[in-house]
């Protein structure tokens, strides 16, 4: 459970009066709001990446330190760097609990998790080819495998269906579905696009005008243009 | 030749240093660092000769004088590779540094700054190699302890940094680790061709290999055959041995490369087939 108390979020300046929102678990939420209004800043915040400039959040009733390793996060720009060779599988199993010493040590569990996490993201056709040889919609599949490696209880979505033609995005959402019923757990998506996933989905959060709000009901949504529908 | 003592100390420094420069070599790649490391290597001319100008060894003030600059890159984490022209600018001031240093030795003996410059394998003494041991304890002790993150944060650093990795650390450690190798490297090849050593090995492995440990066995291996060979072909063809490492390096990628144009299809061709099946 996501809890913030009076929060307010920004990089310098807050970019919001002050919110309260209770998000249960094993939801699965859209975030909309124009372009600007603090929806990735919210992302950053819950991550730990930018502290909240006012008010708290706890995840699970744990401060935001001591919760980081329960959230996997799918930023809206990636910047992976590796190898000609290196694989989607390869990434997967080095990210499984990559910020523990040591040395990287790819055990049989581990192998037949990162197995399973490719099969419920369809994406175990291509999991042995050169990731920079894949497509975008492709790599999408491999981030959503490689954010489910650590058996996170949130996962955060920044723009997944951007870029994405009609038939990749049905794809994606489909698998988005699969994990959500399988993996029981708290699922934000931000997206200009919900037309795609708005019937999936059990409430919205909506940034707008330096308020935050949280409804359950779509239609609160429908007269916002901004997400397709 | 295996019965000479300058041939047996310049194949134990060989392998040390194949085997650390191969180890390494994976992370410049995956890194992106290839530029800093170059850059490390040329600041090593100045800390060689300004050390010899206050009556240290050419090796102890290239130590000194890495490291401090391996941590001030270190210290940039993961913007180094956007920093290409800030390390461009401070190169070429600590390179014109070493010129001055250079300038100012005329009246002194500079054969050691030399050797650091183009390197001299045959010239390893007992001493030194055990240095290179300790040195190469100390890297491999540290690879031990961050393998992990290093190459989590190396892949992934916008995730690593959401899961609180300490990148800024990891990147300090790894251009310590850097500076260590370009000391060593020196001995061989000189800071002129280390890059030699620092990259190819790495570039190598990146052309056939997926996956982390594969990469590093390729990296150590190709590093440790190209010095081997060379040492052999340096001393029965009487050639300088940095110059025969740097070529087979050199080599063994342009066969690599073309190993991977050859083997992938063209998708002319591709087309072309698959037009005479459905003919």
């Amino acid at each position: 459970m996501i809890e913030c108390n009076n929060l307010q979020i920004g990089y310098s300046k807050p970019i919001n009066e002050p919110f309260n929102l209770t998000i249960e678990k094993n939801k699965w939420l859209g975030i909309i709001g124009e372009n600007g209004v603090g929806k990735s800043t919210f992302f950053k915040t819950i991550i730990g990446d930018l502290k909240p400039l006012n008010g708290n959040i706890t995840i699970d009733k744990l401060d935001l330190a001591k919760s980081n390793k329960l959230i996997s996060y799918i930023p809206q720009e990636r910047d992976i760097n590796v190898n000609d060779k290196f694989s989607g599988y390869t990434l997967i199993t080095l990210s499984y609990n990559g910020w523990n010493f040591g040395i990287p040590f790819i055990h049989k569990s581990l192998k037949q998790k990162s197995l399973e996490l490719l099969e419920l993201v369809g994406a175990i056709n291509y999991m042995h080819q050169p990731f920079c040889t894949l497509s975008g919609g492709q790599k999408k599949r491999i981030y959503l495998a490689q954010a489910l490696i650590n058996n996170p209880s949130i996962l955060l979505l920044d723009e997944p269906l951007a870029d994405l033609d009609p038939n990749a995005k049905q794809h994606f959402v489909e698998a988005l579905q699969e994990i959500h019923k399988q993996q029981k757990l708290t699922l934000l998506i931000i997206s200009h696009d919900m037309h795609e996933i708005a019937m999936h989905l059990d409430g919205f959060i909506h940034f707008k005008k330096n308020k935050v709000h949280y409804c359950e009901e779509l239609p609160c949504i429908k007269e916002a243009v901004y997400v397709g529908i | 030749m295996w019965a000479y003592d300058v041939m047996q100390n310049a194949l134990i420094a060989g392998i040390l240093i194949g085997s650390i420069c191969g180890l390494v070599s994976v992370f410049v790649i995956i890194r992106r660092t290839a530029f800093a490391a170059h850059a490390i290597s040329h600041i090593s001319i100045t800390g060689a000769a300004g050390g010899v100008l206050i009556g240290l060894s050419a090796m102890t003030g290239q130590l000194i004088v890495n490291i401090i600059a391996g941590i001030a890159m270190g210290l940039m984490g993961d913007k180094i590779k956007k920093n290409d022209m800030t390390i461009g600018i401070v190169l070429t001031f600590f390179l014109g540094l070493g010129v001055y240093f250079l300038f100012l030795f005329q009246n002194h003996s500079a054969g050691g700054v030399m050797s650091i410059l183009f390197g001299n394998i045959l010239a390893v003494t007992q001493e030194q190699i055990h240095i290179l041991l300790i040195i190469c304890a100390i890297i491999i002790g540290c690879f031990l302890v961050i393998a992990r993150p290093l190459l989590f944060a190396s892949i992934d650093p916008i995730i690593a940094e959401s899961k609180n990795i300490p990148i800024r650390f990891l990147s300090i450690v790894f251009f310590i680790i850097l500076a260590l190798t370009i000391s060593m490297a020196c001995q061989i090849v000189g800071t002129m061709l280390v890059f030699a050593l620092l990259v190819t090995p790495g570039a190598i492995a990146a052309q056939l290999c997926d996956g982390f440990y594969k990469s590093m066995l390729v990296s150590v291996l190709s590093a440790n055959i190209a010095i081997i060979a060379s040492l052999i072909i340096s001393y029965e063809f009487n050639l300088p041995t940095s110059f025969c490492i740097t070529s087979l390096m050199c080599l063994f990628y342009f066969l690599t490369y073309m190993r991977n144009v050859l083997v992938s299809t063209p998708p002319f061709i591709t087309k072309f087939i698959a037009k005479k099946q459905h003919n």
